[in-house]
Order: C-alpha cells, then sequence, then structure tokens
C-alpha cells in the first residue's frame, strides 16, 4: 500500500478534515473502512467463509468424491447436510468446492485485472494509433456475449478448472482495461505527471511508478467485485454442464444437483446459498473498499 | 456487467430451477385421437434408410412390412399372409395379403417388396441385417422368392415393421438417391395411418388410411405427434393429460413421477426387440487394460447391484452379458463379477501393479455420452470413486457433445468409457458388430471399438448366424456369452430402462416386442378422456 504515498498531490487535495500527517493512506484508507458497516459486515462473513474451506478439511476429512452412504440422504447425524445423487457428502462438497470456487473467483480476477491494467494502461498512456488499436480490440471482447463466449472457449479446450478460469478471465478484462484508461488519460495531463516528465522520467517509470498507482483506487474496487462475478461464472458454467468433473465446486453441486431438486433440496440449497453468501460478502467488502479508498467521495463524507 | 446484474441473473437462475416450466400442448385432436408427445426429432420418416427410434415410430404406422411380431417374439402375418423357408434355409418365399394398397391407391404387389429389400440392403445402416440376400424373385404379384447365398435365420426378425418397411416402387423407384429422397418427407406407404402434415420440429400429423388392408383397423381416426424438445415438459403435458402417450420414458425420476400420476399406466414392456444394454467398455489394447485380469479386476470392484439397486432405484433390469435380458437368446449362467474387492486387489496384484505408498496402482480415464447423465455421467462419477478403493485412480473425462465423445471412442482414443448400444432383436443385427474382429473399424463409432479380437468368438458368431437349427443357435450363442463375459471387453451392467407411458383409458396399447415402434392400428379409447 505503500506505492499510493505517491498520491500526495491527490491526498493534499482531498485533506479536509484535517488527517494527522503521521497516517499513511493505506492505514486512513483502512480506518475509512471501518466506517462502512456493510463493508465490515462483508468482511466478516468473507473471514468466516475462507476460514470454513481452509481449515474444513482437517475438522471434517471427508473426500467430496466418495461415496459416503446412499444416494439422497437428507441431512442427519451420519451426513449433516445429506448426500447427493450418488451418495457423495454435502457439507465435503461445500468446503472443498468452496476452495475450487473461491480460487477460481481469485485467479479470474487477478487475470482479469492483469490483462484490464496492460491494455487499459497503454492505451491511455500513449494514445493516438495504439489507443485506437487496443480499443477496438477492446471493443471486439466486449461485444462477444460473455457467458456463450466463455462457453466456446472451455468446450474447444476442455472442460478443466484451469481452462474454466482462464476463460472467464479473457472474458471478462474489457471493464478493467476501460476503466484504467480512463483514468490514465485523466491524469496524464495533470501537473505531477508533466513535473515528472520535465524531470527526465521515462515511459516506464511514469506509467508504473507515476500514473498506476494513482489510477489504482478504481481498479482495485473494480478487482473486488470481478471475484464476485467470477464465481458466479463458474456457477454459470457449471450449471450448463461445463464444469470440471474431476473438481467438486459449488457450481458443479448446484448443476448436477439440480436434475433432482424435488428429491434432494439440501444438495442444490446449501450449494446455492454458499455461492450466494460468498458473491453477497465480496459485493460489500467491495462497496466498503470503493468507500474507502475513493478520494472524490471521501471529501464528500 | 454490474455486480447487480449478475445477482439479478443468479437469482433468477435459482428461481427457474426451483419452478417446473409448464408449457400446455393443446389437446386440438378431436375425440377418437391421441396425442403422443416425444422429445424425439424424426429427420425423415423412411425407415428403409434410416435406424433409430425417431424414424422408426412414424415409419411403423405410414409403411406395412412383411411380418409383424407379437410380445413373445412370434411372427406374424401382416403384409405377408403366410411365408416359407426352404427346408435348406437358402430361400424365403412371402404370400402376400391381395387387398393392400399405397395411400395413393396402387396395388402392393411384390415388385414393391423385391425393390424395397434391395433398397434396404444397399442403404441401411444395419448393414449385417440383410447380407445374405442376394434378389428377390416375384413369380406373380402376390409371392416373393427371396434368395440367400447362405442361411439367415435372422431375417424373419429383419421383415419386422421398424426395419422393412415397404415402400412404393413407383415413387421410391425413380432413380433419385433413397437417403435423401423427396418422399422420405413426404411419405406413401400402405400402413395403417397416413401422414397428412409435419411442421418441422413442432409436430405431426397421421390420419387414419380408410383402405387399410386389415379389416376393421385402425381403430383410431388421428394421432398427432408433438415434439417437445424439453422433456420436463413431455412429462408435464402427460401428467396433465395433454397428451396421451409418451414413449421412450428413460429417466428414473421420470418414470417415478409417472407412476405416481393417477391417469397415466406405465410399463417397461415393448422394448424387448429394441434391446438397449448399458456398458462400461474397456480399450482392451492399451496398457493395462490389455491384461484381462486388469479388466476382470474392474470389473469386481464395480458392483452392478449397487449400480442398478440405488443408482437407478431398481427401474432398471440389471444386465449380465452381451444379450439384453429379455431376448430368448440369452444366457443367464454367466460369471456375473458380484462385487468382491479383495479378488480385484488380489488380480490386480498378481499383474505386477501393487500399491505404492499412497494406496494407488496406476491411472485411468473415463468418457461418457453426454447428454444421457442418468445411465452414463452418473456411473462415471460413482465408478471414479468404487475404483479408488483398489486403487486405480480414475479421471473423468467429459465431452462437451456427442461427436466429439464418437471421435474419441472411435479413434480408440480412451481407456475406459460408458457406452450404450442396441441389440436390435437379433444377435446379428446388432450384437455382432461389436465383438467381431473383422467389425475393428477405425473412424466408425459402435463398431468394435474395443478392438476386442478372440477367433473363437469370430467361429462362433459365423456359425450361429447360418445356424437353422433354433436349439443349436441358441447353444451356439451361449457359448459366445460366456465366452465374451470371461474375456470382459466390455462390463454389462443394466438394460436401459425404458418405459411408454399411455394414458388411463387407453386399450389395445402396443407391448408386443417392438412396442411402439409397431403398427399403432389397435390403439382404442376404452374411456374416452374427459375434455
Amino acid at each position: 500500500m505503500t506505492t499510493i504515498e505517491t498520491s500526495t498531490p491527490l491526498a493534499v487535495e482531498s485533506s479536509s478534515p484535517p488527517v494527522r500527517p503521521s497516517a499513511s493512506p493505506g492505514r486512513v484508507a483502512f480506518r475509512q473502512f471501518l466506517r462502512s458497516p456493510s463493508g465490515v459486515c462483508g468482511a466478516c462473513l468473507l473471514i468466516l467463509i475462507v476460514l470454513g474451506t481452509a481449515i474444513g478439511p482437517v475438522v471434517y476429512p471427508v473426500d467430496p468424491l466418495d461415496l459416503v452412504g446412499g444416494p439422497f440422504t437428507a441431512p442427519s447425524a451420519d451426513a449433516w447436510l445429506g448426500t447427493d445423487y450418488l451418495g457423495r457428502d454435502v457439507l465435503a462438497g461445500l468446503i472443498y468446492g468452496g476452495r475450487a470456487s473461491l480460487a477460481v473467483g481469485a485467479v479470474a480476477a487477478l487475470i482479469t485485472i492483469a490483462i484490464g491494467l496492460t491494455v487499459g494502461a497503454l492505451s491511455g498512456f500513449f494514445g493516438g494509433a495504439i489507443d485506437a488499436a487496443l480499443v477496438k480490440i477492446t471493443e471486439f471482447f466486449q461485444i462477444l456475449p460473455p457467458l456463450l463466449f466463455a462457453m466456446v472457449l472451455v468446450t474447444l479446450f476442455g472442460q478443466k478448472l484451469t481452462t474454466i478460469t482462464l476463460a472467464i478471465g479473457a472474458v471478462s478484462w474489457t471493464s478493467a482495461a476501460r476503466l484504467t484508461r480512463a483514468e490514465f488519460m485523466r491524469l496524464r495531463n495533470l501537473d505531477f505527471v508533466k513535473a515528472s516528465r520535465a524531470a527526465g522520467a521515462g515511459d516506464a517509470y511514469l506509467i508504473l511508478r507515476v500514473l498506476l498507482p494513482n489510477a489504482l483506487p478504481p481498479v482495485i474496487v473494480s478487482a473486488t467485485l470481478a471475484i464476485g462475478v467470477a464465481i458466479l461464472f463458474e456457477g454459470g458454467l457449471s450449471f450448463l454442464g461445463l464444469g470440471d468433473p474431476n473438481t467438486m465446486s459449488w457450481g458443479l453441486m448446484l448443476g448436477q444437483n439440480r436434475n433432482y431438486v424435488l428429491d434432494a433440496w439440501w444438495a442444490v440449497i446449501f450449494p446455492g446459498a454458499a455461492i450466494f453468501l460468498a458473491v453477497l460478502s465480496i459485493s460489500l467488502v467491495g462497496d466498503g473498499v470503493n468507500d474507502a479508498i475513493n478520494p472524490r467521495l471521501r471529501r464528500r463524507m | 456487467m454490474s455486480i447487480r446484474r449478475y445477482l439479478l441473473l443468479g437469482a433468477i437462475g435459482l428461481f427457474a430451477i426451483c419452478t417446473t416450466p409448464h408449457r400446455s400442448i393443446a389437446q386440438t385432436a378431436g375425440s377418437n385421437a391421441v396425442v403422443i408427445a416425444t422429445t424425439q426429432v424424426p429427420r425423415h420418416f423412411n425407415g428403409a434408410v434410416q435406424s433409430g427410434l425417431a424414424t422408426a415410430m412414424p415409419s411403423s404406422q405410414i409403411f406395412a412390412s412383411p411380418l409383424r411380431y407379437d410380445d413373445k417374439w412370434n411372427p406374424q402375418p401382416y403384409l405377408a399372409q403366410s411365408w416359407d423357408v426352404a427346408p435348406n434355409g437358402l430361400s424365403v418365399t412371402l404370400h402376400l395379403v391381395k387387398n393392400a394398397v399405397f395411400h395413393d391407391g396402387q396395388p402392393v404387389t411384390s415388385e414393391d417388396v423385391a425393390f424395397s429389400i434391395m433398397a434396404i440392403k444397399a442403404n441401411h445402416p444395419f448393414q449385417t441385417m440383410l447380407a445374405a440376400v442376394e434378389n428377390v424373385d416375384t413369380p406373380d404379384p402376390s409371392t416373393a422368392v427371396i434368395r440367400l447365398s447362405h442361411p439367415s435365420p435372422s431375417l424373419l426378425l429383419a421383415m419386422s415393421p421398424a426395419l422393412m418397411p415397404i415402400l412404393p416402387k413407383h415413387v421410391y423407384g425413380d432413380g433419385q438417391d433413397l437417403k435423401a429422397h423427396p418422399a422420405n418427407l413426404k411419405p406413401i406407404g400402405s400402413g395403417p395411418f397416413k401422414l397428412t402434415e409435419y411442421k418441422q420440429g413442432e409436430y405431426y400429423t397421421l390420419e387414419k388410411f380408410d383402405k387399410f388392408f386389415m379389416a376393421g383397423r385402425p381403430k383410431l381416426d388421428k394421432i398427432v405427434v408433438r415434439i417437445v424438445s424439453d422433456p420436463n415438459a413431455a412429462l408435464v403435458s402427460m401428467e396433465r393429460g395433454d397428451a396421451n402417450i409418451l414413449p421412450f420414458v428413460a429417466g428414473v425420476r421420470d418414470i417415478d413421477r409417472l407412476q405416481k400420476a393417477a391417469n397415466v399406466f406405465v410399463t417397461d414392456k415393448g422394448f424387448a426387440g429394441v434391446g438397449p444394454l448399458n456398458w462400461l467398455a474397456f480399450n482392451t489394447r492399451k496398457k493395462p487394460l490389455d491384461d484381462v485380469r486388469v479388466r476382470q479386476a474392474i470389473a469386481y470392484a464395480a458392483n452392478r447391484e449397487f449400480i442398478v439397486g440405488k443408482l437407478m432405484s431398481g427401474k432398471a433390469a440389471p444386465a449380465t452379458g452381451p444379450i439384453a435380458p429379455g431376448s430368448p437368446l440369452e444366457e443367464k449362467a454367466v460369471e456375473t463379477y458380484k462385487a468382491d474387492y479383495a479378488k480385484a486387489a488380489e488380480l490386480l496384484d498378481a499383474t505386477g501393479h501393487p500399491k505404492s505408498a499412497d494406496g494407488s496402482r496406476f491411472s485411468l480415464t473415463i468418457d461418457y455420452i453426454p447428454g444421457a447423465d442418468e445411465q452414463q455421467r452418473n456411473i462415471a462419477e460413482y465408478l471414479r470413486s468404487q475404483l479408488k478403493r483398489v486403487g486405480i485412480n480414475l479421471e473423468v473425462r467429459a465431452a462437451p457433445d456427442f461427436p466429439t465423445w464418437a471421435q474419441r471412442v472411435s479413434n480408440y482414443d480412451f481407456d475406459l468409457t460408458m457406452d450404450t448400444v442396441f441389440n436390435w432383436g437379433d444377435p446379428v443385427i446388432g450384437v455382432n458388430r461389436t465383438y467381431l474382429s473383422s467389425n475393428i473399424r477405425k473412424g466408425i463409432i459402435w463398431s468394435n471399438t474395443q478392438q476386442y479380437s478372440n477367433p473363437k468368438v469370430d467361429e462362433l458368431l459365423q456359425a450361429a448366424a447360418v445356424e437353422t437349427s433354433p436349439e443349436k443357435r441358441k447353444e451356439l450363442y451361449s457359448e459366445f456369452q460366456k465366452i465374451v463375459v470371461k474375456d470382459v471387453p466390455i462390463y454389462f451392467i443394466n438394460a436401459t430402462p425404458y418405459y411408454n407411458a399411455f394414458s388411463k383409458g387407453l386399450g389395445g396399447l402396443p407391448t408386443s416386442i417392438w412396442g411402439m415402434m409397431s403398427p399403432l392400428d389397435e390403439v382404442h379409447w376404452e374411456i374416452p378422456p374427459k375434455t
């Protein structure tokens, strides 16, 4: 978070009410985040979910792909959340499936942001022909229906969790790119950038050390939200039968059990609720982060 | 795209799975009519050049055939009022009824029979079915003599409505390619119903043919076949009474639901002829599966009883060999591979695949036909956890669509695969293709894709194909079944649980061995439906 220190021009601009000079922008943002009740709720929920999937296997060591009983066993003392259409444990599925779903969400969001930042930064910084070309490419990806495009990619390259993650990243980077581009275009003509350039900074230095840190805040918010979107995306693909059959995930549980919803509601409701809670918490955290690090908003408060 | 929109989409998705789609199939057919709902879309209506349930059902209504069958595998007169098989088995003489006419008024003659048999031999996908036929003589308009190169006991079954529709030569004999003939979509036959309307992919209408040669039949005036792409919608329309017949129901849950519906009668009769088998196939030329003991070990670990009893709720009949349950040729006294994990481990140890420190021996993949979850994917997933018990890591390979799966399997790019194959009545028609070493044909699905080769099996199948004594034939097939089960190119799991559903009040139901792929000329309302 120390990189944000270079954003002093903005921080000074927005420093009423006065902040103690010793407070780093990171700490300011954190304090601001704690003031947002929805953000705190979301963070608590998210921590619970992550902890559950992290230490769950230690507390509840059941292989989610093993048969532990007859098919469609209702929730009971033996299988707390019941079993699915093969007799696999739903709770074990939730724990291990959560790992897969959260991992897909996080990695896909990283890919989204990595591509989005690169394309957006080059486009916004250089402008002209490079910008025109990159915008065309972005627009090309933007007009493709994302779910359909992801389905095609997964169909072509196989139903593996890695393929699914890459496909999600490949179809959802456009908004991050546009956001970054807009920020870069806004920032590149500001005085502090001109000053750096006059002091002899090269293009790479300007992009990475001067512009990027200042363009980050909205991108961080967008990245947080992208995790939630990616989890939903994985759920959607699995729901349509394009999940990875060798790795349990919440979406796969939902997709495979939906045919039996009248026989075994528990195998559908619990993964559905898990997806809902995870995406809700991430969305709340995203809102909280937005409140905390958006300088314009902070000035209003 | 905003997160809220995704949340909304998610909510809609959840809502959609919690509610069942209701699409009504309007009953517009009239009082003495039935509505059939089906998910099967026929490419056309000419069963002479196209196999499969979707075409066979309408084709059997539109076209008559030389013979038809009862529910005990006995041939019955149809277009042929009698028939003689020569003592040496090298010819079959058909004596045709004299009053049969096509829907356009032209009489049915031996010329039409001769034309149709040769057309089917040339065009039908089941190449072994009429392989023995050399030519058909027509000494007079009501006599056809089929000349054979060798005895062919399966020929009588091949004269069934689903397999040998008699085409009018004056319509189809114009030299055009039969597989793409325009009359395949506007068919003219001599069966009990004529096609009056077809809206591609939506519905087709069959109306009573007044000059049908069997007196007093058909009993219905009209059959409307609604093509419903969503199986759930078809189910609901059956429950609501919007549809009167729902053929080829295969889902265990669906069968359960229909059995509970007060106005519906459900039966598994009518599929003995099709003989649909669901099985696990091995690539017998790939290591380590080229060792028969490895295949046997997998068979001992698979546990058919659990699959049939639990995963299919007992709705499917267990299958233990290559000839489907219900066939008079089925041999029950074969090795059943009752679940025995110790024995499986022993066999694997003996083949030089000891358990490693983490308990695993080797890894394999399993494929399955996409779209058929209950019969295919679920069992593949189940086998993964079963084989883990004996130290085999099984990776489930999903295929996005049928061609991808068929491509992999027919090019031997697989270890294990789930598969569903039909017997089609006689072993010569639907069984031989899977086991004859001469039918190892790369690139062709449902050939001998296991690459199984056993000279003794080849010999037995060839002998049985020309054996005219039913007892001796049964013996040959019995030995064949015992050998195949012991060699395990395939682990047989179950007969696919096909059911037909009928509205209560319907009589004369098609429960013969060919079921809904036989003429529905006796179906009638005993108690007409309330409208």
